[in-house]
């Protein structure tokens, strides 16, 4: 993993590569650094675009001030600003003259006399329409001012910023954690929410490849006196840091944290839903955390600001750094872990330094293992085919899964705030399954679903959530979403599932989350244990909501019984009245015989005494009767059962205020100005 | 009709490239074959008296319906609206008791060869709110089909519909109904004098009395005479056919008919263009046993075209209540059948692989009653199910479109091919 340090690559052979001519058949056996890896393989770590690289951008340094907050156990307070820099101001801030186009033909947007015609002739066409219309007196609709096609001219330059209430960093540390590829503190067997441990550091390479502009970071520990301000960017070639300023500054407010900024090519138009769409689900996994998020531009009507207010301060455990399972470990890492670890001989590295194996097991596999091994041998002399009989047993071998105890997920409690507070839905179900297992390492499904809701689109919405980060892209091929979308029958929930608003949460937290694909955006569907785990899940959550929605429409029955039952009286007295009339004219008439029972109502009937009303009004008191006895039964079937109360959160409130006091025996109730 | 047909092709020189057309006979020999077979169809069935539902000590009970003349039919529908209109009176609502018609209360029946409903019925309460709407549309149903009666005239099932759109909201409920009140009073559908818009076509050596007009079915044209709505008004059949040759599509209808095949071989062509409307079965039925003449069934070799048999056989699950009067027992599949497909090497291109659908609805069919008693049948069933083939009737019209009436027909007559 630790690749950064080993294979920097001597600077004189660099230069001397590209001094020499270009000889396509010589191949030269180069090296390169990671920082040069990324850089040329900024897709793998989600910078494809300029505007996927303003997302990826920001969610990488919304994460690291998360993780940095939720390390020192403090609710994160997160301030996100992205601050639009037209070309123009961007070039006088890097001191570049305004340079007047000469030769107009030289560039993409040039219109050739030829296109210039076609135009012309179709705003002529239009006009004459439109003249037309007018003269027609039809209304006019407002031309469509035509959208200029600016194409690859749309990305701009932007100013991203974050500022965090976290932990901070030490002041001699700051270069290496920016100005080094593969070089992190996040390293290690945990649940963490980066997916590569390249965070802020792509962010910076993306600014040297767009801007040139280097990094700015604002750092400050607790108990510090000062505040770190150091300014940098990266030798892509050697993987260090290139230090501008680096210096310590008076402390001028009580703060702790990390305020980072960098400036980067980007398409905030083309991105802008993607961003906000990650902010509002991130503010569903983290309801624990205060956003602020604001856009900045020259012009005022296309500014943002959203502030996603805190709404518990329950914050999950910090997720434990946890040993590996022994059916999880490769060939590699026993290496490593060998080379690392400090017990001395085989049964205590057995013991110590994988999860699920006690003394009495380790000797069991001390003893399978053969003859050459013994429980006194030192584990650093182990020669490589003897770890490849580890290996190979440790693939064969049975061992008890490994807890979920180092998992920290959500909790079923903060995903039902989440989701609450973001979606405001009718009905909400939530569920958290327990623990399993995928290739020796935990992992733990919890699942939402409501329905109804503002901002909710018909059908399924899906939000997925992997190790409590939003996943946004590369949804069709989502286990959860497969899952979602085919196999589960929506409406044995009594759920339709083209018409109602669902809305589906699955939060996956893993030590290691399986994902697919060179952006890591999806969890592929092929894993069964996953795949079977999520349906339990949002199962789970509709069968809670099935109770509930049956019971609503029992209610809404109750409500609607007697209208329903009225509503068809008229059509049924018509009936059984007509066949009546006609039966009393045949009466009537001797033409048909009738029995004493049967002809004294047919009499009646031909003499007006029971008439279509009589029949509808027997009809309505029986209704009237049958709905007051089913009602009874409801009642009683139903008794006084309330939902089950839920804590609210309420925030509290900053700084002093002035306020009134009104006493009263019981209790006080107090005014704020 | 040899003759006939050199004239229209004089010195075919394709003749002999067309396969097994070298394998026919004359004519004579193959009339000589359906003639036995006709013959042994009129006799047995005179000395035996067709079995009824009565005749049978089953241990369960069965419902069936009976042709109810319309003044019968009227005072039931007048006695059952006084006792709910006594129920009414005396506080109570009102209930219709109805038969069950679904297919866990069917049977079938091995003698009779076909499907009864037994007795179980379910109760259809006005104040409830699940039944409030199907009782009320009952209640509309029972009074349009007295009016008819008072009136003694027909209409369709369309007719109905549109007389109270607003309750009825839409065709299917009110086409549900009405087989509900069938049940209720005990008649057959056409006896409600509500009848079915008419979908199946006959052509050939019949002829017969429409509400009073004289049919000569050779004389109408390509497309035949559409089959009467109303069964009831259907008399005087006369026929010299052989056989009455049941078609399942169209097309192949329409190819048999332009030949005149009933004329090569004296015979009946009859379709209902897919699955069999009430008429045409009720139709199919008159002809056999008025005229006596087996019957022999063309129609696709494929799950779907084995189901179509089994309506006209046995009856559909959703008429099962007057499946005494739609059946027509005794149909001989003549083709295409599974064997077919090689014995007459129809080429793999016309060969269609059948679906998983297919296939399960195949494997369903082997567990019903009416194919097991046929081994023949399940053979050929087996077969399909296991070559995962299915062809249709066009399929023949790769050896050319006339391929169906002169030479697969005809050798299959000659063969006596059927089961």
């Amino acid at each position: 993993m630790e690749i950064g340090e080993s294979s920097e690559s001597p600077e004189g052979k660099k230069k001397s590569k590209s001094k020499t001519p270009r000889k396509p058949k010589d191949s030269v056996l180069k090296q390169k650094s990671p920082a040069e890896f990324f850089a040329d393989n900024k897709n793998i770590a989600g910078f494809d675009n300029p505007g996927k690289c303003l997302y990826t951008t920001v969610r990488e340094l919304v994460e690291n001030a998360l993780d940095s907050a939720e390390s020192i156990s403090k609710l994160p307070i997160v301030e996100i600003t992205i601050e639009e820099i037209v070309r123009s101001k961007f070039n006088s801030m890097i001191g570049l003259a305004e340079h007047e186009r000469v030769d107009e033909e030289l560039y993409d947007d040039f219109e050739s006399a030829k296109a210039r015609e076609k135009r012309l002739a179709k705003e002529a066409r239009i006009q004459e329409i439109q003249a037309k219309n007018a003269n027609l007196g039809k209304k006019v609709k407002e031309p469509v001012a035509s959208k200029a096609m600016k194409g690859r001219g749309e990305t701009s330059y932007y100013r991203v910023t974050c500022k965090d209430n976290g932990k901070g960093m030490p002041h001699d540390d700051i270069p290496n954690m920016f100005g080094r590829v593969l070089s992190g503190t996040k390293y290690g067997l945990k649940q963490t929410r980066g997916k590569f441990g390249l965070g802020a550091k792509m962010a910076l390479i993306w600014s040297k490849m767009s801007t040139g502009l280097p990094i700015e970071i604002t750092s400050s520990m607790k108990g510090q006196n000062y505040t770190s301000f150091c300014r940098l960017d990266i030798d892509i070639h050697r993987n260090i840091p290139h230090i501008h300023v680096h210096e310590k500054q008076d402390k001028k407010e009580r703060w702790h944290g990390a305020e980072i900024q960098i400036v980067i090519e980007g398409n905030w138009t083309t991105y802008r839903s993607k961003i906000l769409h990650y902010m509002r689900q991130m503010a569903v996994i983290t309801p624990y955390a205060e956003f602020l998020f604001r856009f900045l531009s020259d012009a005022p009507d296309k500014n943002v600001t959203v502030k996603f207010a805190r709404r518990t301060d329950i914050m999950p455990p910090v997720p434990l750094e946890t040993k590996y399972h022994p059916s999880a470990v490769d060939l590699l890492l026993i290496k490593r872990l060998i080379a690392e670890t400090s017990k001395q001989n085989l049964l205590q590295f057995l013991q110590h330094e994988f999860v699920n194996i006690s003394k009495s097991h380790a000797e069991r596999l001390i003893g399978e293992m053969g003859p050459d091994f013994s429980h006194k041998m030192l584990v650093k002399s182990l020669t490589s085919q003897q770890i490849v009989r580890i290996h190979q047993l440790f693939r064969q071998a049975k061992f008890d899964d490994p807890s979920g105890d180092c998992l920290s997920p959500a909790g079923e409690y903060n995903l039902r705030l989440g989701i609450i507070k973001e979606l405001h839905p009718d009905m909400v179900a939530t569920y958290s399954g327990s623990a399993q297992v995928f290739e020796g390492h935990p992992f733990l499904v919890e699942a939402g679903v409501s329905v109804g809701g503002k901002d909710v689109k018909q059908g399924v919405n899906i939000f997925r959530f992997a190790n409590r980060i939003p996943l946004l892209f590369e949804q069709g091929a989502d286990v959860v979403t497969r899952t979602a979308l085919k196999r589960i029958n929506w409406n044995s929930y009594k759920i339709n599932q083209a018409q109602d608003k669902i809305g589906v949460f699955v939060s996956i937290v893993s030590t290691k989350i399986p994902f697919k694909g060179t952006g890591k955006e999806y969890i592929g569907d092929d894993i069964s244990e996953i795949a079977a785990a999520v349906k339990t899940s949002i199962q789970q959550c509709c069968t809670q909501l099935k109770s509930k929605i049956l019971k609503r429409i029992q209610a809404r029955e109750q409500q609607e019984r007697k209208r329903n039952l009225s509503k068809f009286v008229i059509w049924l007295n018509g009936a059984i009245y007509d066949v009546l009339k006609e039966m009393s004219h045949l009466h009537a008439s001797k033409r048909k015989r009738y029995t004493n029972e049967d002809a004294e109502v047919l009499n009646k009937v031909s003499n007006h005494i029971i008439t279509r009303e009589t029949l509808g009004e027997k009809l309505a008191q029986h209704v009237e009767q049958v709905d007051y006895e089913m009602a009874l039964e409801y009642a009683t079937q139903s008794g006084v059962n309330e939902e089950p109360r839920e804590n609210i959160y309420i925030q509290t409130l900053e700084g002093e205020s002035k306020f009134v006091d009104f006493q009263s025996p019981v209790f006080v109730f107090r005014l704020f100005q | 009709m040899a003759d006939k047909k050199k004239r229209r092709r004089p010195a075919d020189p394709d003749s002999d490239s067309i396969p097994f057309k070298s394998r026919l006979k004359p004519d004579s020999v193959i009339l000589q074959a359906l003639k036995a077979l006709a013959a042994a169809e009129s006799t047995p069935s005179a000395s035996t008296n067709p079995l009824t539902l009565a005749d049978l000590s089953l241990s369960q009970a069965c419902r069936e319906v009976s042709d109810l003349p319309l003044s019968s039919v009227q005072s039931t529908i007048e006695s059952l609206v006084l006792s709910l209109t006594h129920s009414i009176l005396s506080g109570q609502g009102l209930s219709f008791s109805v038969p069950s018609r679904s297919s866990a209360n069917q049977l079938y029946v091995p003698e009779l060869d076909r499907i009864v409903l037994k007795d179980k019925s379910s109760l259809r309460p006005y104040a409830n709110v699940s039944t409030v709407r199907k009782t009320t549309i009952t209640a509309r149903i029972l009074q349009l089909i007295h009016q008819l009666c008072l009136k003694n005239i027909h209409v369709t099932k369309r007719d109905l519909f549109y007389t109270d759109v607003k309750l009825f909201q839409d065709q299917t409920q009110s086409d549900a109904v009405l087989d509900d009140v069938s049940c209720i009073l005990g008649c057959t559908r056409s006896s409600l004098n509500v009848i079915a818009a008419e979908k199946g076509v006959v052509v050939g050596r019949l002829i017969f009395s429409d509400n009073g007009d004289l049919i000569d079915c050779t004389k109408m044209g390509m497309g035949g005479k559409a089959i009467p709505p109303n069964i009831d008004r259907v008399g005087d059949m006369q026929s010299d056919a052989l056989f009455i040759l049941l078609v399942e599509k169209d097309a192949a209808y329409i190819r048999l008919a332009e030949d005149r095949f009933y004329n090569r071989f004296p015979c009946i062509i009859i379709t209902a263009k897919g699955q069999p409307d009430v008429a045409t079965r009720l139709f199919l039925r008159k002809l056999k046993t008025e005229l006596k003449v087996p019957v022999l069934a063309l129609v696709d070799s494929d799950p779907y075209g084995l189901k179509i048999l089994s309506v006209y056989g046995c009856g559909s699950k959703n008429m099962s209540y007057d499946s005494a009067n739609l059946t027509t027992p005794d149909i001989k599949w003549l083709g295409i059948r599974p064997s077919d497909l090689d014995k007459y090497n129809i080429p793999e291109q016309c060969r269609l692989p059948m679906t998983e659908q297919d296939i399960k609805t195949g494997k369903d069919l082997l567990e019903e009653d009416f194919v097991k008693k046929n081994p023949g049948w399940v053979e050929e069933l087996n077969l399909m199910v296991k070559t995962k083939q299915k062809a249709e009737i066009q399929a023949l019209s790769s050896f050319g479109f006339q391929y169906l009436s002169e030479v697969y027909l005809p050798l299959k007559l000659q063969q006596e091919d059927w089961l």
